[in-house]
């Protein structure tokens, strides 16, 4: 018999991976929401200078703290008409004795326009614009005004500034995690990959296996590591110079500053390839600097010790000049005899133990003391971003690590050392493909973390500050008119509000997308 | 085991070496030290201020500074406090166990609740009170905890606009004054309802043990919370009337001073735990979804045992045991977490501390405070290691 067989139904087999995610993805409506949020929430960010009837730092001296403008929906005769504001002022209320904003619609009347021409502003700072969702000439002419949300201290538009501000509350959770992603990638494939295969460190002087080991590489890789150290050199010194003369003078500018770290990255590439190409052949010069570094790390010894025993006496001078001798000696052993080896992993892993054992928010606290105080705000926020990503890569690496460790192990990797690839081609061609799905979704769980951090290190006043905004630093003034004002200008807690949808938008997202990319789930 | 245990705690000393040399890195790098501000003061002549950092070890290359510092610590000595003269621990110790108390009550607080709410949404799942708790916890995880300080501040004023009586404490640890009138007064009402409950709770639980049946876990706590409601009581009624209406805090009983921050500890409390009690609520069902899904289970509701034996004895037990053993785990979160509320709610503890020990540049009150919070993350760590090693026979100690 022959039957007809339903040609849809073949078409699900042929769904990659991928599709199939985002079929999952689209199902889960929590995830929907999530996104439909943050879509929202980053156009709003996008299009502030449209949002915001003014500018970024226009202050109302004379109205801080005013209270939501009303808006009015009906005319003096009780008909619906298009939404107006009326004249206020701030003067003393006959009734409560209290100075405070008073609305007058006697003094006029001023229609809210839409899509209207406001004060002229450079979208995304490049292209000049002065189209603005709400406003009028009264708005231009200063009238009137219209504060959506009130004001905060300095009589600044809440609404505006929450727009702005949710250009740097919303990025930099992007940008710290893009950060932390790489510092952990790069730990985490290096800890996972060499764990438990250590790497020699240094070798005695007098032990038969250094000339061994000295003597392995030609002389032509010797020349080439001077060339490699001369190039090191002349490349720092070009940083150096490039610094002093173009970036320095001009720090004020984002574009500038855009430019230096893109300079600073670059020239980090640069130093690695030649460490690793150039420098790194020659067990010359590689013996040579393991000594430099021994004798480093005697000297300091040799100072510490010195300048204890100058200011005590008793047990503990003796111990601590005990202590300094059997330093002292080891180092000079291991500059004469055994071969030091050094485990990566270990290494990585247990500094990332350290960042750990410090409570995260204590971390922050002492870290962001070290930005000085006269930064322009755009240097501000790299550094916050710095420092966010600082305290918080070594979960992420550890997470890689752990992934790194079992795929090393699968049999494609086995195949691609047969074929003689080497270390860094395995890891990124073959090792870390394997850990995207899983990356997708640590990542966006990781930034709610991220957000919540700035928010919170700026509602200390640590963070992002004035004239920059941020959710948390608006937060913060909340709490600063004192506990008593508390109830009458609640309108300062909204930035918190949208922290909270923000973040929680990202749990609904990261949610989605863990149940979407696991394979496990069927569509 | 103890090779284990032995290996476990000598791996905390060089993280502890590291950390506070990073702390100490990190602080030193800042720009200036405590002398600096006196050098602005014209009063002040150069050789002074000489002498005083000379005095106070500041001028010293930055590894001495931190060798005698260390060896200060091995000595059980925690260095000077520059700005308060005195030794560091009289400065930060009172605030640790400021914020020791709000921890502790914290973790109270999260297990008492989670574990319950946990089993109940996974033995009732996708019934619209599992969905409920489930929207709560994610709203609980997302709520930056500083922002719900302060709205439980704005609720504590509101509430009292609106009553004209201080329901909840408007932040602060401790009021001047103590209204043991008051506090009399309302032990007075209490008290008797609190005995009522206490005795109708003992009666069931009489019963249930005649029945030869073990008490339900509802009749643990409204008996536990009865009885201790009642005992705590007596304090008031048996001294109170003897007391002036209103005393200064120093002056109280110990019990008003007690009743007093644990009054004041309550919204701080519910504010340092939530996100806490979401995350380990959602844990606790994932975790006897697990098991109530195992053959054991089945074979025991098999078995014809009771749906509660099936859930209490073969289902929780084993559903708990990452459980106990991540008490460990939840110390840091609470500690940082502690942190902003404390600043918010105007808590005296930790986190206050550091930070105006940081803008004094108070180098050793900085310092002990870093280490001690480590020193105590460290050991929840270790004692959650050690817990789930105790606890789980699978886990191996290599």
């Amino acid at each position: 018999m022959l039957r007809r067989v339903p040609s849809s139904s073949s078409a699900p087999a042929n769904r990659s991976f991928f599709q199939q995610a985002w079929l999952r993805f689209k199902r889960h409506p929590l995830a929907r929401l999530g996104a439909a949020i943050l879509l929202v929430f980053y156009l709003g960010a996008l299009f502030a200078d449209f949002l915001a009837p003014y500018p970024e730092e226009k202050s109302f001296r004379d109205f801080s703290f005013a209270a939501p403008t009303q808006i009015f929906w009906r005319d003096e005769n009780g008909r619906l008409t298009r939404p107006y504001v009326c004249a206020s002022e701030r003067r003393r209320n006959p009734e409560t004795f209290k100075v405070e904003v008073i609305t007058d619609c006697e003094k006029g009347r001023y229609p809210i326009y839409f899509f209207t021409k406001g004060e002229p502003y450079h979208f995304l700072g490049l292209f000049p614009a002065d189209l603005r969702l709400m406003g009028g000439p009264w708005l231009l002419e200063d009238k009137a005004r219209l504060f959506l949300w009130g004001t905060d201290d300095f009589g600044r538009d809440i609404w505006g500034r929450i727009w702005f501000g949710a250009r740097i509350s919303l990025t930099i959770g992007i940008f710290a995690v893009a950060l932390a992603l790489l510092i952990g990638i790069f730990m985490g494939s290096i800890s996972g990959y060499y764990a438990g295969r250590p790497v020699t460190f240094s070798i005695g002087l007098l032990n038969p296996r250094f000339w061994a080991f000295v003597r392995a590489s030609r002389l032509l890789d010797h020349l080439l590591a001077l060339l490699g150290l001369a190039l090191i050199a002349a490349l720092f010194w070009g940083m150096a110079q490039g610094y002093q003369l173009y970036i320095r003078p001009d720090l004020q500018r984002v574009s500038t500053l855009l430019l230096g770290m893109l300079g600073l990255g670059v020239g980090l590439v640069l130093f690695g390839l030649l460490l690793y190409s150039l420098v790194w052949r020659s067990h010359l010069v590689r013996a040579l600097l393991w000594l430099l570094a021994w004798v480093g790390v005697a000297w300091l010894v040799w100072i510490t010790v010195w300048g204890f025993l100058q200011s005590s006496r008793g047990l503990e001078a003796f111990l601590a000049g005990l202590l300094g001798a059997g330093l002292l000696g080891a180092i000079g052993y291991i500059l004469l005899w055994p071969r030091i080896e050094l485990d990566l992993d270990t290494l990585i892993m247990r500094s990332v133990e350290v960042l750990a054992a410090i409570p995260d928010l204590f971390l922050l606290i002492i870290l962001s003391v070290l930005i000085p105080m006269e930064v322009p705000p755009a240097v501000r926020f790299v550094l916050v971003v710095t420092i966010l990503s600082f305290v918080n890569w070594g979960g992420l690496a550890r997470i890689i690590r752990s992934q790194v460790l079992q795929l090393r192990e699968m049999e494609y990797a086995q195949a691609a050392q047969a074929l003689g690839a080497g270390d860094a081609r395995i890891v990124i061609r073959h090792v870390l493909p394997g850990t995207y799905t899983y990356l997708i979704v640590a990542v966006t769980l990781a930034i709610p973390g991220f957000i919540l951090g700035e928010s919170g290190l700026s509602f200390l006043g640590l963070g992002i500050q004035e004239p920059a905004t941020s959710w948390g630093l608006m937060l913060s003034k909340a709490q600063a008119t004192g506990i008593t004002a508390f109830t009458e200008r609640p309108w300062l807690l909204i930035p918190g509000v949208f922290i909270f949808m923000a973040v929680l938008a990202y749990n609904f997202m990261g949610d989605g997308l863990r149940d979407a990319l696991d394979p496990r789930t069927k569509v | 085991m103890y090779a284990y245990i032995v290996r476990r705690l000598l791996q905390l000393i060089p993280t502890f070496f590291g950390a506070t040399l990073l702390a100490f890195l990190v602080i030193q790098l800042a720009p200036g030290d405590f002398v600096t501000r006196l050098e602005l003061d014209p009063t002040q002549d150069r050789e002074s201020i000489a002498n005083l950092r000379q005095q106070l070890g500041l001028d010293q290359p930055l590894p001495v500074q931190y060798a005698k510092w260390l060896s200060g610590i091995l000595q059980g000595y925690l260095g000077l406090s520059l700005s308060y003269k005195t030794d560091v621990w009289n400065v930060i110790g009172p605030r640790i166990l400021n914020s020791m108390v709000l921890v502790v009550l914290a973790t109270l607080m999260i297990y008492l609740i989670a574990i319950p709410i946990g089993v109940y949404s996974a033995i009732y799942k996708y019934t619209w009170q599992d969905r409920l708790f489930t929207v709560l916890a994610f709203f609980g995880l997302a709520v930056p905890n500083f922002f719900f300080g302060l709205i439980m501040l704005f609720l504590a004023v509101w509430l009292y606009d609106l009553t004209d009586m201080r329901l909840l404490p408007i932040g602060g640890m401790t009021n001047e004054f103590l209204h043991l009138g008051n506090m009399t007064r309302a032990a007075q009402w209490f008290f008797p309802p609190a005995l009522l409950g206490s005795l109708v709770f003992a009666a069931l639980f009489w019963r249930r043990t005649r029945q030869k049946l073990a008490p339900t876990f509802g009749q643990w706590v409204g008996l536990v919370l009865f009885g201790v409601s009642a005992l705590l009581l007596l304090f008031p009624l048996w001294q109170g009337p003897g007391l002036p209406e209103r005393l200064p805090y120093t002056d109280a009983p110990l019990w008003a001073r007690i009743t007093n921050v644990l009054w004041h500890a309550f919204p701080v409390v519910i504010v340092v735990g939530t996100s806490g009690l979401a995350g380990l609520m959602r844990v606790m069902r994932g975790q006897m979804l697990d098991v109530l899904s195992q053959d054991y289970i089945r074979t025991a509701r098999a078995k014809g045992l009771s749906e509660r034996v099936v859930i209490y004895k073969h289902a929780l037990r084993n559903a708990v045991i990452p459980f106990i053993a991540g008490i460990g785990g939840l110390l840091p979160g609470l500690i940082g977490g502690a942190g902003l509320v404390e600043v918010t709610m105007a808590w005296p503890g930790i986190t206050p501390a550091l930070l105006e020990a940081i803008s004094a540049i108070d180098l050793y009150v900085i310092m002990g405070l870093i280490t001690i919070t480590t020193i105590l993350l460290m050991i929840g760590n270790v004692i959650s290691d050690l817990l789930l090693a105790w606890v789980d026979p699978r886990i191996r100690y290599s």
